[in-house]
């Protein structure tokens, strides 16, 4: 920059040095104040006081709350047979987001990190569907899986399964798949962007060098490839499964929870039991749960996030 | 598979190149399958719909079904969205900015526990803030307005906006802040002057992933707008379902407006989402 005006480097004591110190005082905290008096008042403020109202039995109107400490989730626990189903569900679609489009996203990554021609289409090809809404897939996969209509019955009955066809959604027993493919579809981009951006630090030598060696492609995947991905693959689970446990809006365009409450995940029974029965408390037990399953994959990110600092 | 982590996969020989790229189409014609049904059922008569299905050639490609679909409410789902997301994004990656230089350049003793405090937001779940929310917007006047909810839009962006720009504010050299300093340039003017124009990748970067985020939003806007006409467009949409659940030609028209904006700021800004997303993981 302007440097040149100061011939000689100024040490860190120099007055200009020391001045500049004395404002980090408190110049920092007017840089970030806008952001933190919002983020505490949108964000932090309500997740404790959700917490606090977890301990009330309220209806959300009435002026008086009725403190009863932990009974909410001891009724959650004991009398809520949805509750359970959502627990269930939410461990399922969290299984399915592990393994699924973390695998895609692998696999589509080293497939497509090759340089050749129309590799960067394919890429846009894959990661399209993630910037559309879940709301919008929802509808989309919707009519794929329309009975009569859809796309998946139609080529079912086209190959002569046509034993296989049913009503997708609305089948209690098969409801909840059809969902978690379709938000799969969404949810595959962002690890085969990180993969791609993995793949990117290895260095070329290191497979040259097996390869003069006479390691086989999938030797070279084992003992490579994965193990240089480590550090992706960490943070690639831990978004996969905090972004699945926020599944929310794609159980509400295509089932809304239904039929009889077999697609119900602990965010959609949340909302129910808040906004449609006005039980508050129940509702941000359910909340503070969601919470607490999340913390088991955040708390291991927000390490690797903030440990280079 | 991994066959393929060689640099080109042209050089194996000829029918492997074949089966590589036969392989490849299908796998993205099945991928696309679902976005095909939507473009072909947004074209279509709604009795050609009926009839032959949605994964067929239209009999004649009907472009009423946009303007109808328009004028039936999405025009108005639209332009809230589009409001939203114009007020949101710029705002909100002003205030991102300022902090995240705070927490890269200006070294001050809290700006580790400060930053781990703002990242927690990136792991709360929507459903653990709706209750109190709820109270605060009554309280404030501000349910069913806009305004309202840009201000909660602004509140969940700014953990994911303070880490991109954060992570690129660390690449940017101490020296040249170093240098401005004994020039004697103030923090405010390092910041505007030199800071935020050579971050000007990460801000556009961010711009679109936020703008796409924005966009997109459901669950906030489903508990704090009320009134059919101030409805952003996710959110409208899955209203339009439920009201037009026959129509599906308009329905897909419908979607298909919807999706346009961002089909066309990832077709023409496609490099930003890889450098955004890398950003943020570094």
């Amino acid at each position: 920059m302007a440097s040149e005006k100061t011939p000689t480097l100024a040490p860190r004591t120099s007055p200009s040095a020391k001045k500049s110190d004395d404002s980090l005082r408190f110049l920092p905290w007017l840089f970030l104040a806008p952001s933190l008096v919002i983020y505490t008042i949108v964000v932090v403020y309500p997740m404790v006081y959700s917490s606090y109202l977890s301990l009330f039995r309220w209806d959300g109107v009435a002026p008086t709350k009725t403190f009863v400490g932990l009974d909410n989730y001891g009724i959650l626990l004991t009398q809520n047979d949805v509750f359970w189903i959502a627990l269930k569900n939410n461990a399922i679609w969290l299984v399915a987001a592990l393994l699924l489009p973390t695998s895609i996203g692998l696999g589509l990554a080293i497939l497509l990190n090759s340089r050749f021609r129309g590799s960067h289409i394919f890429r846009s090809v894959f990661y399209f569907p993630s910037v559309l809404s879940l709301a919008v897939v929802g509808l989309i996969w919707t009519w794929i899986y329309h009975p009569d209509l859809g796309l998946l019955n139609q080529v079912l009955s086209a190959m002569g399964l046509k034993a296989l066809t049913r009503n997708w959604l609305s089948d209690p027993d098969v409801a909840l798949y059809p969902v978690i493919i379709a938000a799969t579809w969404n949810a595959v981009g962002l690890p085969m962007l990180l993969y791609l951006a993995g793949l990117q630090t290895i260095p070329e030598e290191l497979h040259e060098a097996a390869m003069v060696e006479g390691a086989r492609p999938s030797q070279r995947f084992i003992y490579i490839t994965f193990p240089l991905l480590r550090e992706t693959t960490l943070v690639v689970l831990a978004i996969t499964a905090i972004n699945a446990l926020k599944a929310y809006d794609i159980i509400y365009a295509m089932t809304n929870g239904g039929p009889a409450n077999r697609t119900q995940l602990l965010s959609t029974w949340m909302y129910f039991l808040t906004y449609n029965y006005n039980q508050v408390g129940l509702g941000t037990a359910i909340a503070v749960v969601l919470f607490s399953l999340t913390l088991i994959f955040a708390i291991p990110y927000i390490r690797f996030m903030t440990r280079k600092t | 598979m991994s066959q393929q982590i060689s640099r080109n996969p042209l050089r194996p020989g000829k029918s492997k190149t074949v089966i590589f790229f036969a392989a490849l189409i299908l796998a993205t014609l099945l991928w696309l399958a679902p976005v095909i049904t939507l473009i072909l059922t947004a074209l279509k008569d709604a009795g050609d719909f009926a009839v032959n299905g949605a994964f067929s050639l239209p009999k004649f490609i009907r472009w009423a079904n946009f303007s109808e679909a328009w004028e039936t409410g999405v025009k108005n789902y639209f332009w809230n969205s589009v409001i939203v997301t114009g007020f949101k994004v710029p705002i909100g990656i002003v205030l991102e900015s300022m902090a995240a230089f705070a927490l890269s350049h200006m070294h001050f003793k809290w700006a580790d526990r400060v930053f781990t405090y703002i990242l927690i937001g990136l792991i709360v779940p929507t459903q653990m803030t709706l209750v109190p929310l709820t109270l605060l917007m009554n309280a404030l006047n501000l349910i069913d307005t806009l305004t309202g909810l840009t201000i909660l839009y602004i509140g969940f962006g700014v953990p994911f906006g303070v880490l991109v720009m954060r992570g690129f504010f660390r690449t940017l050299p101490v020296a040249i802040i170093e240098a401005a300093r004994i020039d004697g340039c103030s923090w405010f003017k390092i910041f505007y002057r030199i800071a935020l124009p050579l971050a000007l990748p990460a801000v556009v970067s961010l711009c679109i992933l936020d703008g796409v985020a924005t966009w997109n939003e459901f669950i906030l806007a489903q508990i704090f707008l009320r009134s059919d006409e101030l409805r952003t467009l996710p959110l409208g949409l899955v209203q339009f379902s439920t009201q037009f659940s026959t129509q599906y030609d308009q329905l897909a028209a419908a979607v298909l407006i919807s999706v346009a904006p961002i089909v066309l700021v990832f077709l023409f800004f496609q490099r930003y989402f890889v450098a955004g997303m890398g950003g943020a993981v570094k």
